[in-house]
């Protein structure tokens, strides 16, 4: 890895704080609290268990959540999936429909395609050229037989944050479909207060918010009785919701990362609103530009489109200097652009042309100084190739 | 994606990035930048039927920036025939192209062709000399 490429794609992974990972360590060896939480008969099990209820109150306290309410996962895909399929089989008596958004992460999007496979509908609801979803249409789109509404809160591409104490107080207007929001970006980066959104299941990932990648958590309401079907059965753990040894590093390194982002991030986040502008003034130099999500978007991620030069050539120009994400998925040679980007009305060579840049604990004023030299730079290069 | 040192080299520093204009001047292009490829070509013939300079812009990924630097760095001097200095295949090998990029190759041929094909119309060339690939 070059030492010289500034990171700036912290909404894709964080790197682990070293507080938070001197936890985890303390977790695995013969010293540590290594016993099977599960393991009630001996200090070494009732040792874990603590550590792992410590954990749970931790990741609650950061979110406004009962420790009652957190079931530990290998992060939000899982949480995702636990919440779709779980609500959808539970509740499958009541109806067999979903509502859920265009622009949604693909562990939303794919089990919502599983269950149209499987019997299911779902409506897919298109947001506004910013990428806002109304209310009203998301409670308008809720039927007699709806059992689930998925909305995320922050998009990991474009930053843009949905207003989801409206989705979820419109949505209850409608009848008894359960609300569940995906919030993995949203750790450290908004607030956000389950117990007050009034939302029934929410996915929180670990690994966005300076803790370990393979953990995560479902909440799951209790004052809204909410319920579910699990996905995988053996042991019991979890409240018989997610059976399996649960992994006390994994969940302490969540916990301990979650209780350093909620005393951190108001402070943190006015340093990094600042590096987005920083940024943003530097690119305007360019012409052609387009800012997704606009003043919409929560201040971490800078998502950017540049008319008049091929996505795959902007990237390739800049990724030795700088780590970032683009407009596209790459599979194999082949590019798709965006679909989040499409579905905000985005062209596809303006979706491909996309930069989303993201910000965090470690960025500096020279990372970003250097990622728009080298920005502009590689812009203004590929405009001249392409005769511009 | 990575990219071959050949493919590397063309995409950060390309030969012959522009236009032509002038008397022996030709020009070629296919594609569409809302296609997501778009070539043009530019050849200046001399007396004899020679390639005296070439020129491109292009709007296209790396592998198609690199193979019309390539094209145009190599065809100078080179007799003016509606044919690549070298195949598309043989291109496709040296810079390390996957094959579902082969379409964008094809652009890039179509363009120089069509350039190449404007010149021999233009100086009023009968016969063009085969060309051996390279």
């Amino acid at each position: 890895m070059s030492a010289r490429c500034a990171y700036l794609d912290y909404a894709a992974t964080t790197p682990v704080a070293p507080q938070v990972a001197a936890r985890m360590a303390q977790c695995l060896t013969l010293e540590g609290a290594f016993g099977n939480p599960g393991s009630a008969s001996h200090p070494y099990g009732e040792a874990a268990s603590e550590q792992v209820e410590s954990a749970r109150a931790q990741v609650a306290a950061a979110v406004g959540a009962q420790a009652r309410e957190v079931l530990f996962t290998s992060g939000a895909t899982e949480s995702n999936n636990l919440a779709i399929f779980g609500t959808a089989h539970y509740y499958r008596d009541a109806g067999r429909h979903i509502v859920t958004a265009r622009t949604e992460h693909k562990s939303v999007l794919d089990p919502c395609k599983e269950l149209e496979r499987r019997g299911w509908s779902v409506t897919y609801l298109a947001p506004d050229g910013q990428g806002i979803l109304d209310p009203e249409r998301v409670a308008a789109a809720v039927r007699a037989d709806t059992v689930l509404v998925s909305v995320m809160h922050v998009n990991n591409e474009t930053g843009v944050v949905q207003d989801i104490a409206a989705i979820a107080d419109r949505c209850a207007r409608m009848g008894r479909a359960r609300v569940h929001v995906d919030a993995a970006q949203s750790v450290a980066k908004c607030e956000l207060d389950f117990g007050a959104l009034g939302v029934d299941l929410m996915s929180l990932s670990a690994h966005k918010a300076y803790g370990p990648k393979g953990a995560g958590a479902l909440l799951v309401s209790h004052a809204r009785g909410a319920h579910l079907t699990p996905l995988q059965f053996g042991g019991g753990q979890e409240r018989a919701l997610r059976s399996g040894t649960l992994a006390t590093h994994q969940a302490v390194g969540m916990g301990a990362a979650f209780e350093l982002a909620s005393s951190r991030w108001r402070e943190e986040l006015g340093n990094i609103a600042r590096l987005k502008e920083r940024l943003w003034h530097r690119l305007s130099a360019l012409d052609g530009l387009a800012r997704n999500g606009g003043a919409a978007a929560v201040p971490h991620i800078l998502s950017v489109s540049f008319e008049g030069v091929e996505g795959e050539s902007l990237l390739a120009a800049v990724q030795s200097h700088i780590a970032v994400s683009t407009g596209s998925a790459c599979t194999s040679a082949a590019r798709e652009p965006s679909y989040v980007l499409r579905a905000m009305g985005r062209d596809e060579r303006l979706a491909e042309s996309t930069l989303r840049f993201s910000f965090g604990r470690f960025t500096t004023d020279a990372d970003i100084d250097r990622a728009g030299e080298v920005v502009t730079r590689a812009v203004q290069r590929l405009r001249r190739i392409a005769g511009a | 994606m990575s990219y071959n040192e050949l493919t590397r080299r063309h995409f950060d520093a390309p030969a012959r990035v522009g236009s032509l204009a002038g008397p022996g001047c030709f020009r070629g292009s296919a594609g569409s930048p809302s296609q997501g490829t778009w070539v043009q070509f530019d050849v200046q013939v001399a007396p004899g039927s020679l390639i005296r300079a070439a020129r491109f812009v292009a709007f296209g990924c790396p592998h198609v920036i690199a193979a019309c630097s390539l094209i145009a760095e190599r065809a100078e001097g080179r007799c003016a025939a509606p044919c690549l200095p070298e195949s598309v295949g043989v291109l496709r090998e040296r810079l390390g192209v996957p094959v579902e990029k082969l379409g964008r190759l094809l652009l890039v041929e179509d363009a120089w062709v069509a350039a190449l094909r404007a010149a021999v119309r233009g100086c009023g060339i009968e016969s063009p000399p085969p060309q051996p690939h390279i």
